[in-house]
C-alpha cells in the first residue's frame, strides 16, 4: 500500500467520504452563533444602576461579563449545597444567564462554615478558596427594613438577626432605644444596625428572621467582592 | 435468519459503558457536604473531560482551568478513533443507548428509525454556532452540552424527585403500618438515608421544566435511536468534526455482503453502514453492532485511511 496516498487521503479524503454541510450552512450558523453572543452584550445588566439587587452570585463568583464567559450551567453547585439555596435562574440574570447559579436567600442562607461551591466548580466561574479565603468574600449586603422590624416598628424585644450573625465580630450591632409601644408604655428595645464593613451577605439573618413572607433584614447584592461598581456608594458620584 | 451472537466486542463496549455510567452515578452521588471532610474528589471529571467546555471556556475567557486540559485526551483520541468516546465513554450516551434498545417494533419501522436523515447535521451547525458565540464571550455551551445537560436534570429535577419518591413510600409504611411491615422499612429506610437519600429534601425553582426537557430527550430515543447524539449533541458535533477522517474505518466485504441491512437496523449513530462508500465516520459511534449483528462477518473495522482500498 502507498503510504503517501495513506497519509494524503488521511488528511484530504476522496469526494464521497469527504463530509458535507454545505458552506453556506456552516457561515450561516457561524453568523447566527456570532449574533448571539453580540446580542447578549446588549443586555445593561452590568452597566450604572440596573444592577439586579435580587442576583447574589455563588461567593466567589467572577464578575458578571467573565461569569457568563465560563459558567456552564452544569449544577454542580446547586447539588452540593448543603443549605439548597443555590438555585437555577430565569429571568433574574437575563436571557443569556439563563440556568446560571443564583443564592435564593428566602429560601435558605450561605454556610458561613462551607466552601463546596468554589471547589467544585469544573470551569473556574467560581473561584477556587480555601474556607478562610471565602469567609472573607461578600456576595451582598444586609439592610435592615425599619417598617418591619419588630424593634423598630413595634417596639418589640427581637435580637435573633443578631444572634444568627456568624461572624465573631458580629456584623450587627445593637442599639438600646427607649420605644413607645402601641399601648403607650415606654420600653427599652434594641435596635439592630448592620455594620457594612463586616457583613458578608450570607444572609443567615434574612433566613431566620421571625418576620414571615418579606424579612425585616434582607440581602441585595450591593457590596460583593466581584463588581468594584456595585457598592453602596458610587465612588464616581461620592467622595466625602 | 439467524440471529448471529453478541460479539465479545459488543459485550466489552456495555460493560464499559456501565462502568462509566456508575462513575457517573458515583460522583454524583458523593458530590454533598460533609462537615468533618470537605475536600472534593473528582467531581468535575467527565466536565474535564470535555473538548467543547474547554474550547468555549478558553475562546470566552482566554483562560482555562488547568483540569480542562485533560479534554486534550478526548479531543486527540478523535483524530485517530472518530466518535468512540459518546459510543464507549459518554455517559449520556449510554442511557440513550439502553432506552434506545428499550425500542419495540416491526423490522421495517426499525429500518427507518435507525436510517441516516440529513437532519443529523443539526448538531455541526449547533457547535458551529456555539462556539461562534463564544468569541464575543457567551458561553453558550452549557445549555446543550450533555454533560451540563444531564448533570443539571440529575441535580436539579431527577434526583430531588426520587429522593421524594422513596421518602413518600417509607412514610406510608410508617404511618398506615399495613402487617406490622414498618419492622421492615424503617431499617431500610436508615440504611438507604446513610447512602442515598438525603436527609432534607432537596428543592429547586424550575426543577419540573428540567425534569419535562430531561424526560422529552429520553422519550425521543423511542421515534430516533439515540436522538440526542444524533441530532442535538454539539459535543459529538465537535468530535465528529474531529474525527471526520479517523483512522480506524468501516469496511464492508462487497463479496459476503448480502444487502440485509441488519446492521442499518442496529446502527447507533445512523451512520449507513451497509457500505464503505456510505459509511459515514462523522456519525459513527463506534459501537461495533454492525460488527455484531452482520450474518455473514462482512463487516470489519480496519486502520486505514478514507478511500484507501486494503
Amino acid at each position: 500500500m502507498n503510504i503517501l496516498k495513506w497519509v494524503s487521503n488521511f488528511f484530504n479524503p476522496p469526494k464521497e467520504q469527504k463530509m458535507d454541510l454545505g458552506r453556506r450552512n456552516v457561515i450561516a450558523a457561524g453568523v447566527a452563533g456570532l449574533a448571539g453572543g453580540l446580542l447578549a452584550k446588549v443586555n445593561p445588566l452590568d452597566r450604572g444602576r440596573t444592577y439586579n439587587p435580587g442576583l447574589i452570585r455563588p461567593p466567589g463568583s467572577l464578575s458578571e461579563e467573565e461569569f457568563l464567559e465560563k459558567c456552564i450551567r452544569c449544577g454542580e453547585c446547586m447539588k452540593v449545597c448543603p443549605t439548597n439555596v443555590i438555585q437555577p435562574t430565569m429571568l433574574e440574570a437575563g436571557m443569556e444567564g439563563l440556568w446560571s447559579p443564583i443564592l435564593k436567600q428566602e429560601l435558605a442562607y450561605c454556610e458561613y462554615k462551607c466552601n463546596m461551591c468554589t471547589q467544585v466548580c469544573p470551569t473556574d466561574a467560581i473561584k477556587k478558596m480555601t474556607l478562610e479565603e471565602k469567609q472573607k468574600v461578600k456576595i451582598g449586603l444586609a439592610y435592615v427594613d425599619r417598617s418591619r422590624c419588630l424593634p423598630y416598628a413595634y417596639a418589640r424585644p427581637c435580637q435573633v438577626c443578631y444572634e444568627q450573625c456568624p461572624l465573631t465580630e458580629k456584623a450587627i450591632r445593637l442599639e438600646d432605644v427607649s420605644a413607645t409601644t402601641a399601648s403607650g408604655s415606654k420600653v427599652t428595645v434594641k435596635q439592630p444596625h448592620v455594620n457594612a464593613e463586616l457583613c458578608i451577605g450570607c444572609g443567615i439573618c434574612q433566613n431566620k428572621c421571625p418576620v414571615s413572607d418579606q424579612a425585616a433584614i434582607r440581602v441585595t447584592s450591593v457590596g460583593e467582592t466581584r463588581n468594584f461598581r456595585n457598592q453602596f456608594l458610587h465612588a464616581d458620584r461620592y467622595s466625602g | 435468519m439467524a440471529k448471529s451472537k453478541t460479539t465479545h466486542t459488543v459485550l466489552l463496549r456495555r460493560l464499559i459503558q456501565t462502568v462509566f455510567l456508575a462513575i457517573f452515578f458515583y460522583l454524583f452521588y458523593q458530590l454533598a457536604y460533609h462537615p468533618d471532610n470537605q475536600t472534593v474528589g473528582p467531581t468535575g471529571l467527565f466536565f474535564n473531560l470535555d473538548p467543547l467546555i474547554m474550547l468555549t471556556v478558553w475562546f470566552g475567557g482566554h483562560a482555562v482551568a488547568s483540569a480542562l486540559l485533560l479534554s486534550f485526551i478526548t479531543l486527540i483520541s478523535a483524530l485517530i478513533f472518530g466518535r468512540w468516546f459518546c459510543g464507549w465513554v459518554c455517559p449520556f450516551g449510554a442511557l440513550n443507548n439502553l432506552f434506545t434498545s428499550f425500542r419495540s417494533g416491526k423490522r421495517k419501522d426499525k429500518l427507518k428509525e435507525a436510517s441516516y436523515t440529513p437532519g443529523q447535521k443539526t448538531k455541526y451547525y449547533i457547535v458551529v454556532a456555539v462556539l461562534a458565540g463564544s468569541l464575543f464571550g457567551i458561553n453558550m455551551a452549557g445549555w446543550l452540552d450533555p454533560f451540563s445537560f444531564l448533570y443539571r436534570s440529575f441535580a436539579t429535577a431527577v434526583f430531588p424527585a426520587v429522593n421524594a419518591m422513596f421518602q413518600g413510600i417509607f412514610d406510608w409504611f410508617y404511618n398506615v403500618n399495613p402487617i406490622g411491615m414498618k419492622a421492615i422499612s424503617e431499617p431500610v429506610y436508615r440504611l438507604m438515608r446513610g447512602y442515598f437519600l438525603t436527609l432534607a429534601q432537596p428543592h429547586y425553582y424550575w426543577g419540573m421544566l428540567f425534569g419535562l426537557l430531561f424526560g422529552i430527550i429520553i422519550a425521543m430515543n423511542f421515534f430516533r435511536a439515540r436522538f440526542w447524539c444524533r441530532y442535538i449533541c454539539p459535543l459529538g458535533g465537535l468530535l465528529g468534526i474531529v474525527g471526520k477522517n479517523s483512522a480506524i474505518r468501516l469496511n464492508v466485504d462487497a463479496e459476503k455482503c448480502k444487502n440485509c441491512m441488519e446492521c442499518v437496523v442496529e446502527c447507533q449513530g445512523g451512520a449507513e453502514p451497509q457500505s464503505n462508500e456510505t459509511w459515514k465516520a462523522s456519525e459513527c459511534v463506534y459501537c461495533w453492532n454492525c460488527h455484531s449483528v452482520c450474518p455473514t462477518k462482512a463487516i470489519t473495522f480496519e486502520f486505514k485511511a478514507p478511500g484507501v482500498r486494503s
